[in-house]
């Protein structure tokens, strides 16, 4: 699956990725490949950049460590981004449900 | 910037140095603990040190589309845009205000409209060279000084638009308005736009 076709669910992604814990870019990464079976593999162009744009909108919060000799920075929810990552998944639930109906009903009537 | 051993492999050490020269500090270590992390993984998976490190640079990605895909999303490099498109309706605002006041009857010093003729002229050449520049730090203080050029010429137009007390003062507010807006989104982006990222 490619970054575009992701358009309006990278955020709710990216949080989900977060939502168990502080991680740092690469393990967001990973995350996210993982959770959805490989079908989601984002470059690190996608991926670093939106961390540094949820960070400004203060949906997460980052700050550095040093690991095995490296400087790593790891990444929390806040609690606006608590909020933003319940609307993502209600909002992802209503389309996905509507969706789903339409696709999976019977054919419409004529209006011949 | 990090500490790197002196047996990382040749491969690595190529991608560090490349990264490093592209983008801030701060972004090259981020990116490049990444880097360690894929490179160990792979090397725990049974890969041998060469295969290893290409699979890891691989991973990553070629170091100038990380940088370029930072420097899209740049702040100060969107906000450069912004200013430039929304600089003619601002401009205009102004424009329309002094010329109902027939502001060069006012008793100003001939140097004031040349020192603001100036700094709109390089504040105009910085924004768009932030705004189409391929390096990233370079982008970011062009955006930055150009931002703060354009805010320095709004508080003087608004100060202006204040003491002159001018006979058509709708024109002065909306234009007022304009740029109180344009210096409020400078304020709150540039407040999110950590200096260090300039080196």
């Amino acid at each position: 699956m490619r970054a575009e076709q992701l358009k309006g669910h990278l955020d709710g992604l990216l949080l989900a990725a977060i939502d168990n814990g502080a991680r740092h870019g690469y393990a967001v990464m990973e995350a996210v490949r993982e959770a959805t079976s490989g079908q989601i593999d984002l470059p690190t162009g996608t991926i670093y950049p939106a961390l540094h744009r949820l960070e400004r909108a203060d949906l997460i919060a980052g700050t550095w460590s040093v690991v095995a000799g490296r400087r790593r920075r790891y990444y929390t929810l806040t609690q606006a981004g608590r909020t933003a990552l319940t609307g993502h998944r209600t909002d992802w639930r209503d389309f996905a449900a509507t969706i789903t109906a339409a696709l999976e009903s019977r054919p419409w009537p004529s209006t011949a | 910037m990090a500490e790197h051993s002196l047996n990382e492999h040749s491969l690595i050490a190529a991608y560090r140095a490349d990264l490093q020269a592209r983008l801030p500090a701060d972004l090259a270590d981020e990116v490049l603990d990444g880097l360690a992390e894929a490179h160990d993984k792979y090397l725990r998976l049974g890969l041998p040190p060469d295969q290893a490190a290409r699979a890891a640079v691989t991973e990553l990605g070629d170091p100038r589309t990380i940088t370029d895909a930072f420097r899209r999303a740049d702040p100060a490099r969107q906000l450069a845009r912004t200013l430039i498109l929304s600089g003619p309706a601002v401009g205009g605002c102004w424009a329309a205000a002094l010329t109902t006041a027939r502001a060069w009857n006012w008793p100003l010093p001939a140097a004031i409209p040349l020192l603001m003729g100036l700094t709109l002229a390089a504040s105009a050449a910085l924004l768009a060279a932030a705004a189409t520049t391929q390096r990233y730090r370079a982008g970011r203080r062009a955006g930055t000084a150009g931002s703060l050029g354009i805010a320095l010429l709004d508080t003087a137009a608004i100060t202006t638009a204040i003491l002159a007390a001018p006979a058509s003062p709708w024109l002065f507010t909306a234009a007022a308005c304009a740029s109180l807006a344009r210096l409020t989104h400078i304020a709150r982006t540039l407040r999110r736009c950590p200096i260090s990222y300039m080196w």
